[in-house]
């Protein structure tokens, strides 16, 4: 899912969250500590198929012949409608007497969702499946989401003044899920063998859920607390690594990369499950005579309904579940120019301390950054180039330009402030679609304020 | 080099901050949206073969009474706007024959009456389309429906047989109906 790709604070170095997007950023911090609930807020949507203003613009157009055109005859089956937000609610990271070593710990909350365009249905529900012969695919059901809390520890290491390396222990303690994402299947209308028409289902349809009921059926009063519950371990359980590098081939030029995500979340609260599963052709009530009047009580009708039941079964059980986290790849190339900065005030762990094995800062870097997410219908990737430049210590901007299946024309702006030891951020991205937001099939920012200390000299 | 850097951000700055704003729409529009998707499928299949037709003396063949609750529920009664309701009757026997289609409500009310006077083969398929809804019949015949009357008599004698290959009497149906979802 796009709505993932934090491409404006991925290499971002200057901002501590950087290290959340790749465990080895090459931060020079002595210790740093998130200002609770405001370390980390991120709010990202997106809609690769149409925007709000496509569909509900004041134009004088019919909405239903809209929907038709836009929609119906518009989207494919790889349009999605997504969403993501991450709040941090811990993040802290100290350098301890080893300079080598960074570590970092934190929680955040994270809820995402996506949906992929389930044109079928949509035709079926818009049309019908009259006066056509048409196979609907059931397979266009693909949708899921959902709230998980993270706790996280992290550890990068300096293993020469050419390279880092960082990993991130995550535990993920699920509040709620929802799955549809493995549906198979076709509804039909064929000509019958005996009737004018013959119906044919063969499904193979599986939604699965934790903790919506326990959600569900809390009181107003007690959402609250089942939701804390779930956050704190008291829900669904999973293990989860990040894995990354920062390559120096020399002072002006960095290679990056990071896996985010690599893990699972086992579904065992709480759960429900609905499946549809088997195949049913019906041509209506068929009755032949004289052996159908063999039983003068028989209910053909109910008969008629009791075999379709049987044969292609509506489901519920309440099995535990797997689910695999969206592992997230990015890299980075990056070429620095321009006037070397020495970083922070007082002090002694950036490129200029005594014994110091860190590159220096420059003013000005370049580069290009990929980015890939592993989503229900297969990887979705994005192309961003990048500039960043640095206001001595007190200020950097990071420009970005992305293309992705949402957009060609994003691009992005990231401020980093340094008041002292106040460090506040600003990112939001797909600027020109801010000419008319509802029209924006995109958009996303974060932010963040953090306590930052580069240690004394 | 260093002010022309600045005056980059700042000419972004200057043309996200003027240029951002929001056209206007009109959300109400979703109120018109109408979803009224037409839905088909087989209704009622009956067939009676020659050798039955022969086998009863006195000239109804048969009359029966089916249950058929599938319209009357409320999730469909509700809903439904106009439909169709075709029916094929094919005789491949040698007799001319009655069939009458009735259809009834849970008290066994007449509702509607069908008949069809279809004559021996080789000339004996019989198609009609009954309309119901604003352009036709009452759509309440087809909401309170809860089961089907067919009957079927013989107009011919009780010893011939056809020279088609198992010669029998059918009715077929299927029905398309356009429902509200919103």
């Amino acid at each position: 899912m796009h709505g993932q790709n934090k491409q404006l604070l991925y290499d971002f170095t200057d901002i501590p969250q950087s290290l959340m997007v790749n465990p080895a950023a090459d931060v020079d911090f002595k210790w740093y500590g998130g200002i609770l609930g405001l370390s980390g807020i991120s709010l990202q949507a997106g809609s690769s198929g149409v925007s709000a203003y496509d569909l509900l613009a004041d134009d004088g157009l019919n909405i239903n012949d809209k929907v038709r055109d836009r929609l119906l005859n518009g989207m494919t089956i790889s349009d999605e409608l997504s969403g993501n937000s991450q709040v941090e609610i811990l993040n802290s990271g100290w350098r301890r007497k080893h300079p080598d070593y960074f570590y970092s710990l934190g929680v955040y909350n994270e809820s995402d969702a996506i949906g992929y365009w389930f044109k079928d249905y949509a035709i079926l529900a818009f049309d019908g499946n009259a006066d056509s012969f048409r196979r609907f695919n059931l397979g266009h059901l693909k949708t899921r989401g959902s709230i998980v809390n993270v706790y996280h520890f992290g550890v990068k290491k300096r293993v020469n003044d050419k390279l880092l390396i960082g990993g991130r222990a995550k535990i993920y303690s699920g509040i709620l899920d929802f799955n549809s994402t493995r549906n198979k299947g076709f509804l039909q209308n064929t000509e019958g063998q005996n009737n004018v028409i013959s119906t044919t289902l063969d499904a193979d349809l599986e939604m699965r859920t934790s903790g919506l009921n326990v959600l569900r059926d809390a009181d107003s009063e007690d959402i609250g607390s089942v939701f804390t519950k779930r956050a704190l371990f008291g829900g669904d359980l999973g293990l989860g690594l990040d894995l990354g590098f920062t390559k120096y081939f020399n002072d002006q030029t960095v290679l990056t990369a990071s896996m985010l995500d690599l893990g699972f979340i086992y579904h065992s609260s709480d759960t429900k499950n609905w499946t549809l599963k088997g195949k049913a052709t019906s041509e209506g009530v068929e009755i032949i005579l004289p052996g159908a009047l063999a039983d003068p009580d028989a209910d053909f009708y109910q008969q008629l309904i009791d075999d379709i039941e049987a044969l292609a079964p509506f489901e519920e059980n309440f099995k535990n579940y797997i689910t695999f986290r969206p592992t997230k790849l990015n890299a980075s190339l990056r070429h620095n120019f321009g006037k070397q900065i020495q970083v922070g005030e007082d002090c002694d762990c950036g490129p200029y301390a005594s014994q110091s094995k860190r590159a220096p800062r420059f003013a000005n870097a370049v580069g290009a950054q990929i980015y890939a997410i592993n989503r229900p219908r297969g990887p979705q990737t994005a192309l961003t180039a990048f500039y960043l430049r640095r206001f001595g210590n007190v200020a950097a901007l990071k420009a970005t330009y992305t293309v992705d299946k949402f957009s060609a024309t994003n691009i992005g702006l990231g401020l980093n402030l340094q008041a002292g030891p106040i460090n506040l951020y600003f990112m939001a991205d797909n600027l020109l679609s801010y000419r008319n937001l509802y029209n924006s099939r995109y958009a996303s920012f974060q932010l963040g304020l953090n306590i930052i200390s580069w240690g004394k000299k | 080099m260093k002010h022309l850097f600045k005056y980059f951000f700042l000419g972004i700055f200057a043309l996200v901050t003027i240029s951002s704003c929001v056209e206007n729409i009109d959300s109400d529009q979703f109120d018109d949206l109408e979803l009224t998707p037409t839905l088909e499928g087989g209704l009622l299949y009956i067939e009676a073969s020659e050798q039955l037709i022969n086998l009863v003396t006195d000239n109804t063949v048969f009359s029966n009474t089916f249950n058929f609750d599938a319209f009357n529920s409320d999730v469909f009664a509700e809903r439904v706007i106009e439909g169709t309701v075709t029916f094929v009757v094919e005789n491949t026997t040698s007799k001319e024959l009655d069939i009458t289609v009735e259809f009834l409500d849970d008290s066994g009310a007449v509702l509607d009456t069908e008949a069809f006077t279809i004559q021996p083969a080789p000339t004996s398929i019989l198609q009609r389309e009954i309309v119901y809804g604003p352009t036709g019949r009452s759509i309440d015949i087809i909401t309170n429906l809860s089961s089907i009357r067919v009957s079927a008599i013989n107009l011919g004698d009780t010893t011939s047989t056809s020279s088609a290959p198992e010669p029998m009497i059918t009715l077929k149906s299927g029905g398309k109906f356009t429902v509200r979802v919103k």
